[in-house]
């Protein structure tokens, strides 16, 4: 049966046709191909390679770009696209995430033509896996003092540091990293197998158990000289690529959430405690209520950013508002439904401690909780308030 | 010559039907969608697209609301899209069937598929009532079919076993539930689908008289509530069981 997520002000009625049709499309391939598997994908630590393939032939892959290779759907339903993987897992939606708006957006918008022509159409299609590196182990918040460094050889570049926590990573063909030359930041596309080039696994996460997390380190890593993006300097690359990928999480909890409201409900009906169902006890009715009217909240929240997105008249800040609330009542969701799931609420016949686990990472990357509020007392007070001297 | 399948737009197999005024108020209803035993037509009529027998043109015929159906058609692949646009809710089997056989001949389509019947109405009539006014050969109860030689190959059930059957044009197919489900649109074909149009026409458009309904429907009713489950414990109660499981269950 497909799933009928809570959309209590009928929020939904105000996508496109075209919008719910590729709603339906992604909700049914997160019933039939994701849900099924998902528990065994996290038990033993690997994103199912199928799910690429699918993903590749839905087209949901740089969603938003338009060219080479890629269909040109609006925000809205790049969002929508993120709401239904994100249903499914954190995970699945983090593959989409980085594929999209962390790899391919820099080298569609910031990219030569022959770069564009070269990775978005097998991008686009599933065949060609990228990741993102920008965080690094002593620079995660602070990334404008990263050390990873490129030198210009003259008919090469050379680079040298590491990344960390890097998504999708050791499966990915290409690598977009960000690095310095000369002092300033500079996108450089890496491939798999370049010499000097390693991404060893990240193991032992409690979190996001289905998406492969790596390493990248570059050890007198040469890079062709082609492989620069010309149209971008400075913390705007990659700081433009953030603002897309936050976009598409502030949606994506949404899912995480209904999935875990959803459970919760379906729970709390048919669990018998003082011969009758959990749900008929106030103390139950009041999680639910407030689960119902914090994702009734961040749907509007999404939807409206999703418009002012499409007509272009967004700031950082209104993305870094939603993502931080989203992901926010998200997370507080999925531990009140394994609280009201009781004990039955750590085990994986039921999504939601997975889904709470996931979602400790959501809060983390893609700025932080705390970062995103920085970001917006900044904008309240113009003080920025990231760093001081100290000394 | 082209290929045709005959879609109807019914109650969501999820959705809560709902009676008032002695007929199931269409209002009440959540959400509509393709009768699933079309969607297995649907799909081996793409299938039969691909071999190359022709163009595919999704038929309905039924209300405004019925043309998402065929937008949803035209997003896993159909080329073309005809809408008989008509209250059919009082309309008997034959009426219909009469629609639909004109509007395949006004697409010029000698391959017809549809479902073995709708999962509203459960009549069962349309395939073979539509194959009868244009004169096709008629397989019912096809779970596959291909293309053999300048003809068809369709596999379909019987009590006993599966048969084969090879036809040639024009054919009509009815389908059971079959092996391969109807496939996911992808992006593209939704984007696709939006540029499609629908051709909206009336059965006077198609020059059909479908006269009067030979059947009036007195009322419709919600099927009657079923008795609480009943609960027997211990050794004792086995003849009691058995005795009602053979004399009031039919079970045994």
């Amino acid at each position: 049966m497909p799933f009928e997520a809570l959309d209590f002000y009928d929020v939904d009625s105000l996508l496109t046709d075209e919008e719910r049709m590729v709603r339906d499309m992604v909700r049914d391939f997160v019933d039939n191909e994701v849900l099924p598997k998902i528990e065994h994908a996290c038990r033993d630590g690997v994103f199912p390679d199928e799910w690429r393939v699918t993903l590749g032939e839905m087209g949901v892959l740089g969603a938003p770009l338009k060219g080479y290779g890629c269909p040109g759907l609006s925000y809205t339903a790049y969002g929508v696209i993120c709401r239904e993987l994100e249903r499914g897992d954190s995970g699945l939606r983090s593959f989409a995430s980085v594929q999209g708006s962390l790899a391919m957006y820099p080298i569609w918008d910031f990219g030569s033509e022959e770069q564009k022509n070269y990775y978005l159409p097998k991008m686009a299609s599933g065949e060609w896996i990228g990741c993102f590196g920008l965080t690094e182990p002593d620079y995660g918040s602070n990334p404008g003092d990263m050390i990873t460094r490129a030198e210009d050889m003259g008919d090469y570049y050379l680079l040298n540091g590491a990344k960390m926590w890097i998504t999708n990573g050791s499966i990915a063909k290409v690598a977009v990293v960000w690095a310095k030359l000369d002092g300033v930041i500079r996108g450089f596309i890496v491939e798999d197998g370049d010499e000097g080039f390693y991404a060893p696994e990240m193991k032992g996460k409690h979190s996001l158990k289905a998406s492969v997390t790596s390493e990248l380190v570059f050890q007198d890593c040469k890079i062709p000289k082609d492989r620069i993006l010309p149209g971008v300097k400075g913390l705007r690359g990659p700081f433009s690529c953030l603002n897309n990928a936050r976009y598409g999480i502030s949606w994506g909890a949404i899912g995480a959430a209904q999935a875990c409201f959803d459970s919760a409900k379906e729970y709390s009906l048919s669990r018998i405690q003082f011969d009758h169902p959990i749900a008929s006890y106030q103390l139950v009715q009041n999680k639910l209520s407030w689960m119902l009217r914090e994702i009734t909240k961040a749907q509007l929240l999404a939807y409206h950013l999703s418009q002012k997105k499409d007509a272009g008249n967004w700031i950082p800040e209104h993305i870094s508002l939603a993502k931080m609330n989203n992901v926010d009542i998200a997370l507080e969701i999925a531990r009140v439904a394994r609280d009201i799931h009781g004990a039955n609420g750590v085990l994986d016949e039921y999504p939601v401690m997975r889904h709470m686990a996931n979602l400790e990472s959501v809060k983390t990357y893609e700025g932080t909780h705390d970062i995103h509020n920085l970001i917006l007392g900044r904008h309240i007070t113009g003080i920025q308030s990231f760093t001081r001297d100290l000394s | 010559m082209s290929i045709a399948v005959l879609l109807k737009q019914v109650p969501d197999t999820t959705a809560k039907i709902a009676v008032s005024g002695g007929r199931v108020d269409q209002g009440s209803v959540s959400k509509w969608s393709t009768s699933p035993y079309d969607e297995y037509a649907l799909e081996y009529a793409l299938q039969l697209k691909e071999s190359g027998a022709g163009d595919l043109v999704a038929i309905t015929c039924g209300p405004a609301r019925s043309s998402k159906m065929l937008t949803d058609a035209a997003a896993v692949g159909v080329d073309s899209m005809l809408h008989v646009e008509v209250d059919t809710s009082e309309m008997d089997s034959k009426q219909i069937q009469s629609i639909l056989a004109a509007a395949v001949k006004h697409c010029d389509a000698d391959v017809i598929l549809c479902g073995k019947q709708a999962a509203d109405t459960n009549s069962g009539s349309t395939g073979p009532g539509v194959a009868s006014l244009i004169d096709a050969a008629c397989v019912g109860m096809v779970s596959e079919v291909s293309v053999d030689g300048d003809g068809f190959s369709a596999l379909r059930g019987t009590p006993t076993g599966n048969e084969r059957v090879v036809v040639s044009r024009p054919c009509l197919f009815a389908f059971d539930k079959a092996a391969t489900e109807l496939r996911r649109p992808n992006v593209k074909g939704i984007m696709m689908a939006k540029k499609k149009v629908i051709e909206t026409v009336s059965p006077g458009d198609l020059g059909v008289d479908i006269g009067e309904s030979g059947i009036k429907i007195n009322a419709h009713d919600s099927p009657p509530e079923k008795p609480p489950g009943q609960k027997f414990e211990g050794a004792e109660s086995v003849s009691t069981v058995v005795t009602k499981l053979r004399e009031e269950a039919n079970v045994i």
